[in-house]
Parts: structure tokens; C-alpha cells; sequence
């Protein structure tokens, strides 16, 4: 069961909003959503998504994509990132089902990770939509942490329906 | 705030819609719903709570174009939830906007759902007919 | 018909706009202006007063025509102008008057309605003549109205009830009234 760890960084590096979840496909738990990463990774997850800033940055420019797909991984934590025409970065942390945590073992073709692929991209495409619909509230300045419980729930709704 | 904006903008209603003057408040009220809303702000807020003496009543706006995107922000500040109207612009449109037509009105928010009210409704209420000030020639 | 030029009377009867938008009439001193649109507006509104002891209500579709609005969404003339002066004939213009709910009016001078020969001319003729003409006027009133909320009640440096020094709206003005 695969766990995520979702978080949105500005355009000065400062994170906006963040985010653990579990897929909601998988057999229900105890909780439906709540992650599974251990105390260690848990600790660990700002920081991976933080030092993949420098590879978001690499790869923007070699696609005329949005979505830049998977540029990272460390210890078993995939990295995938979205970048808007605002330089703000999405980045999507998960447990790769397939590496039984072992350490980076390099890019698998597996049916189940094209599937992520495109439910990921999904999910970013409408993440940036609330996040748009977000930046449109007058009472909100580019660079805020997204602290609405709104927001939060609208993108809880929308890992729901696609992770 | 806005009376300014109706001041003007009743102009263009009149030159757009050709609307004569009404003969009850009744009236004014499907005017301003289904003619003035309806064409600046295409949508269609409906009429409720008309008083017993037919001077005042509530528009109840389904939606507001104003304040689609708008969430009040969470502060420690508890006067923004009690003392902010964000869509107090509507109240001055109108109340400019029908003092051009000489009807004196008061017009306020009673509840805005952008609060966490269940509905937006804004109360308008007729003081007085200015008839001194109708201009001469109209039937 | 030729429109000579537009006269635009705020509510208390100042004259805020006068153009000659095509040649062909003589220019006033501009109190002259002045003095005519003060008196226009007077002679407008005594007018007003000068009816049957008895009058009612002669012009029963006003009532109707907010309903007619509401219920087919069909825009009507803006025009309330039902008891004042509406119109002077004369032999070398003719003068027409427009006014709208919130008391400004608009006043067009034109060329005189076509005149037949004197000798064999029918009174109902003239009439329709006349009329014509008027409906004509009408149409450009309410072009008139729409250019004038865009171009000065839309302007924010414009201040209501004073003159419009508008070049915009000038030239606007000018492009509807030139034949």
C-alpha cells in the first residue's frame, strides 16, 4: 500500500502547504488515508522533497511539460514534480510499491507505475486548479502558506478520487 | 461605498433596458433582480420577505460573482468575521443607483454566506418617493 | 435629414455638452448657448403643465412597458419626454427633445422636414412627414444615450452635472451623427 507525502513550495524555496496521505484504492485500514511511512522516513520526507528542488530546476527547462514526472528518488521515496508558470513546485513523495524499500533500484517500466504516472499527473492538473482558485482570493498574497481548511479539504477530495 | 458606481451605471440601465418608471416598489424589486442583475452581473437574485406595507424586502443572491473565489482569511482578528460585509459594494450600487430614479432607500447586508451564513441576503428598504424631485415631463 | 447639432441638458437645465456636428447652421456666442438651454428647459417643463383640466393619464403603455421589459427581455425606448415640449418645426430647422428617467436631456437640432409644394400639400402628409422624422430622431437619441453612459458616466475623471470635456465622446458623437 502505497503511502504519499505531498507538498507545494513557493517561489522562494518556502514551503506553502503539506500533505500525508495513503492510496484510498488499497484494502480500507484502519483510517482510509492515513500514511504508513515510518517515524524515520517520516522525518526525513521535507527534506527529500526539498533537496529535489535543485533536479525541479534542471528539468523544467528540458520540457515544455508542466508535469515533469519522476526526477528523484532516495531510499526506496520516489519523487514526482509539477512546476506552474509561477515557478511554484508540487512535489509528490511516495514509497515506490515495487522496490520493497530497498534503495534506488533505477526505473522500473512495471504496467502498475505507468498507471501512477498518469493518475499523478492527474492529480497534480487539479491540484494546480485549486491552487489557482486558491491565488484568486483577494485575501490571499502569492507565497502564503495555504493554511484554508477549504483548500485542504478540496485537495484531500481530489488524492481521493485519482491516488 | 459604490454609490458613485450607480449613480453612473443607472444610466446605462436606462439606455440599455429603456425601463420606465415603476408604479409600486413591486416592481422596482423584478426590475433591479431581473433586468439590473441579470445584465451586469448575469445572475438572477431572487426576491423574498416582501414587508406587509410593500416597502422593503430581501434580495437573496444564489451566487455572487463578487465574491466567487473568496474565502474570509483565518485570523486571531475575530472583527473580520463579525464587521467585514466583502460584498458591501452591492449595497451603495443600488442605493445610488435608485436615488437617481428618486426612491430614497436604505440598503444593507443582513447575512453573506462568504460569513458561513447560509445564504447571501441583502435588504432593501424604500424611505420615501422623492416626487419633488421627478423631473417634469414623464407622465 | 441632416443633424446639426446636439445640445446635452443636465437635470437642473445647465448646458454640459453643445456640439455642431455637421455644418450648415449659424454659431452662437456660447451664452447664447447658455441662455437657450435655460429656456428650453423652462418652456419644457411650463409645457408639461399645459393640458386638459382633467387629464389623465394619456399615455396608458408607459405602465406596460416594464412588463413587456421583464417578460420578453426586449429593450424599449429610453425616452420619458411625454408631456413636455418634443419637438419645434420650423421653416429652416427643426429642434427635438429627449429625456431620460434621470432628468438629463438631450436636444437635437436638424435640418427642417422635407417640405412639399405649398400649393397642393395635404395636411396628412406633412404629418407623416413629420412623424417620420421624429422616429428618426428617436433612433439616434437612443444611440446617443448609450455613447454618452460609456464615454462620460464611465469616464472617472468626468464630474456629473458639470460640462463634458470629453474628445472621445466627441468624436464618437461624431461619427453616429455625421451623414
Amino acid at each position: 500500500m502505497s503511502s504519499y507525502y505531498f507538498t507545494i513550495i513557493g517561489t522562494r524555496d518556502n514551503p506553502l502547504y503539506e500533505l500525508e496521505f495513503s492510496s484510498f484504492k488499497a484494502p480500507a485500514s484502519l483510517i482510509p488515508g492515513e500514511s504508513h511511512f515510518t517515524a524515520k522516513v517520516k522525518e526525513l520526507l521535507p527534506f527529500i522533497a526539498n533537496s529535489s528542488l535543485d533536479l525541479v530546476e534542471d528539468s523544467q527547462w528540458l520540457t515544455p511539460n508542466f508535469n515533469l514526472g519522476r526526477i528523484d528518488s532516495f531510499g526506496g521515496i520516489w519523487v514526482n514534480a509539477f512546476v506552474t508558470q509561477g515557478n511554484v513546485k508540487f512535489i509528490l513523495c511516495y514509497d515506490n510499491p515495487n522496490s520493497n524499500n530497498s534503495l534506488d533500484n533505477g526505473i522500473s517500466s512495471g504496467g502498475s507505475t505507468k498507471y501512477d504516472e498518469s493518475s499523478m499527473k492527474h492529480f497534480f492538473n487539479d491540484a494546480y486548479d485549486l491552487y489557482v482558485k486558491a491565488l484568486l482570493n483577494p485575501f490571499y498574497g502569492a507565497n502564503d502558506p495555504l493554511v484554508s481548511p477549504d483548500f485542504d479539504y478540496k485537495i484531500k477530495i481530489v488524492a481521493k478520487k485519482y491516488l | 461605498m459604490g454609490y458613485n458606481i450607480g449613480m453612473r451605471l443607472i444610466e446605462e440601465f436606462l439606455a440599455k433596458t429603456g425601463a420606465q418608471r415603476c408604479e409600486s416598489f413591486r416592481e422596482t424589486a423584478d426590475m433591479i433582480s431581473k433586468v439590473g442583475f441579470k445584465m451586469f452581473l448575469n445572475t438572477v437574485p431572487q426576491i423574498e420577505n416582501f414587508s406587509s406595507d410593500g416597502t422593503s424586502f430581501s434580495l437573496i443572491l444564489t451566487e455572487n460573482p463578487l465574491a466567487e473565489f473568496v474565502e474570509l482569511p483565518l485570523t486571531q482578528y475575530p472583527k473580520i468575521h463579525k464587521e467585514l460585509w466583502y460584498s458591501q459594494l452591492y449595497c451603495g450600487v443600488l442605493r445610488g443607483a435608485l436615488q437617481m430614479v428618486q426612491l430614497d432607500t436604505d440598503v444593507y447586508f443582513v447575512r453573506d454566506s462568504i460569513r458561513g451564513d447560509d445564504k447571501t441576503e441583502i435588504r432593501l428598504k424604500l424611505n420615501k418617493v422623492l416626487k419633488d424631485e421627478i423631473p417634469a415631463g414623464e407622465d | 435629414m441632416r443633424i446639426f447639432s446636439l445640445y446635452i441638458l443636465n437635470k437642473a437645465g445647465g448646458l454640459v455638452f453643445q456640439k455642431d456636428v455637421n455644418p450648415g447652421i449659424a454659431k452662437l456666442t456660447a451664452n447664447d448657448y447658455l441662455v437657450l438651454a435655460g429656456t428650453l428647459h423652462s418652456v419644457h417643463a411650463i409645457a408639461t403643465n399645459l393640458k386638459p383640466a382633467e387629464c389623465r393619464s394619456l399615455n396608458e403603455t408607459a405602465q406596460t412597458v416594464n412588463g413587456q421589459i421583464l417578460s420578453s427581455g426586449k429593450a424599449s425606448t429610453p425616452n420619458v419626454n411625454n408631456l413636455g415640449l418634443q419637438h419645434v418645426d420650423t421653416d429652416y430647422f427643426s429642434l427635438y427633445v429627449f429625456q431620460t428617467l434621470t432628468g438629463i436631456k438631450f436636444v437635437l437640432v436638424t435640418s427642417p422636414v422635407a417640405k412639399q409644394d405649398h400649393s397642393h400639400e395635404s395636411p396628412l402628409s406633412t404629418k407623416g412627414e413629420l412623424r417620420k422624422q421624429y422616429e428618426l430622431v428617436e433612433e439616434y437619441f437612443k444611440q446617443l444615450y448609450v455613447l454618452y453612459c460609456d464615454y462620460v458616466m464611465k469616464d472617472p475623471f468626468y464630474s456629473t452635472d458639470m460640462p463634458i470635456k470629453s474628445t472621445l465622446f466627441e468624436a464618437k458623437i461624431k461619427s453616429v451623427c455625421e451623414a
